[in-house]
């Protein structure tokens, strides 16, 4: 095994940590699962470097069969993700705690953020107006 | 231990990742403007900090270049992407992050690997990713998006096991060098000449007196095609693996109908 061999093992292994770090850090579904096939690629840029090492084409043909199997898992993810999403309205993980074992504490509720996050919009601070003058009519429907 | 002593380089790189993590990672307490961009500059610090002090040293300039860039760009998005506010943003990283893992199937020469990644994962995964995302989250930012689940104890974990990952690899000996496996493969192919494609390995076809390290022989040295070429793969695939490549036509097939079945009727009502 050459150096330059153990460096794209080196950034498998990193991409792997990363994808799971995200799976057990995020709260989102829909990031969770993404986070999953940051996991495939990690594994498949070593599995591709093995094939290197050995000079043989077994490791490409094995991460084919990888990508393969990602493309379903990512189908059946997403329905499955949808399905989920029509009975709690929500890509929240947190709100399906509900099915652990019932001697396993659940999941702590949710502190108040601080700073400029709290106000939910993802621009930030946004300038607030003093109000000046009479509030504009609400326009009606079907009238003008 | 003793490795990481002596690159004090990979293990403040590995600091550096760490804390930058933690300071992108959502719902920490401090989240003014300021912080993040700060954590994206600790954690890029980290990043080409690790990668130069466990990276050997390449032949050609240009490949190692190209190295670098590539996996700089694959880590760093992978970082940008798991601590993405907005799950549309993590949805992108993720795509440019896929493009830089490409990038260095392309270096490793595995050219229709990196083609079919890139038209599997940036043309058809995180397009149906971002239809789910818009379909499902058209309010914008949501509350939980801002938080996450044990951040520091994951973190550390997982880098303790990147770490002895990196303590792993560069405390292994080679294993053997090509010259040595291509000798053994001649050895091999003169004590048995195995017949071509044959994959099932019953004790028939195992050679009566087998040299002391022979190798596995699935992974033997095909000497007249090249790693990485379109024949040789082919030959891989719908030669000795025809039946895999059978049976995973049958599961896209499966996992289409079982996705159609799962999936919410329109008449059940819209999301």
């Amino acid at each position: 095994m050459t150096p330059e061999d153990m460096r794209y093992l080196l950034v498998g292994a990193g991409l792997f940590i990363l994808g799971a770090i995200g799976f057990l850090t995020r709260r989102n579904l829909i990031l969770m699962v993404l986070c999953a096939e940051l996991m495939l690629h990690g594994v498949s840029l070593s599995m591709v470097t093995f094939g290197r090492i050995h000079q043989t084409n077994e490791g490409q043909a094995f991460t084919i069969f990888t990508l393969t199997v990602a493309a379903c898992e990512a189908g059946l993810a997403l329905s499955l993700v949808l399905a989920l999403y029509r009975k709690s309205h929500s890509l929240d993980i947190q709100l399906w705690s509900e099915l652990r074992d019932p001697d396993v504490p659940g999941p702590k509720p949710d502190e108040p953020e601080t700073g400029s996050g709290a106000t939910g919009s993802s621009y930030g601070e946004i300038p607030t107006l003093t109000v000046a003058g009479p509030a504009p009519l609400e326009p009606v429907a079907g009238g003008r | 231990m003793e490795w990481f002593q002596k690159n004090p380089l990979a293990l403040a790189g590995l600091v550096a990742w760490i804390v930058g993590i933690l300071m992108l990672m959502p719902g920490r307490k401090a989240t003014s403007v300021r912080i993040p961009r700060l954590g994206l500059l600790v954690t890029a610090a980290g990043v080409v900090l690790f990668c130069a002090g466990v990276g050997g040293r390449g032949p050609e300039f240009a490949n190692e270049v190209m190295f670098w860039t590539f996996a700089v760009g694959a880590l760093l998005c992978g970082v940008l992407m798991i601590t993405a506010r907005n799950p549309v943003y993590g949805a992108l990283w993720f795509a440019l992050s896929t493009l830089s893992t490409c990038g260095l199937f392309l270096l490793q020469s595995a050219p229709f690997l990196a083609a079919a990644t890139v038209i599997v994962y940036a043309g058809a995964v995180i397009v149906t990713f971002l239809f789910v995302i818009m379909l499902a989250q058209q309010s914008g930012a949501a509350a939980y998006d801002h938080r996450s689940r044990n951040a520091i104890p994951v973190t550390l974990a997982s880098f303790v096991l990147l770490g002895a990952i990196t303590l792993t690899l560069h405390k292994s000996p080679p294993a053997f060098s090509k010259r040595d496996l291509k000798e053994e493969a001649k050895v091999e192919v003169a004590a048995a000449a195995p017949p071509t494609g044959m994959m099932m390995v019953s004790p028939d076809n195992l050679p009566k007196e087998k040299p002391a390290s022979k190798p596995n022989q699935l992974s033997l040295e095909t000497a007249k095609l090249p790693v990485g070429s379109m024949k040789g793969l082919g030959k891989s695939l719908f030669g000795d693996y025809l039946f895999a490549v059978e049976l995973a036509g049958t599961l896209l097939l499966v996992a289409c109908i079982g996705a159609i079945a799962i999936a919410p009727r329109r008449e059940e009502g819209a999301l």
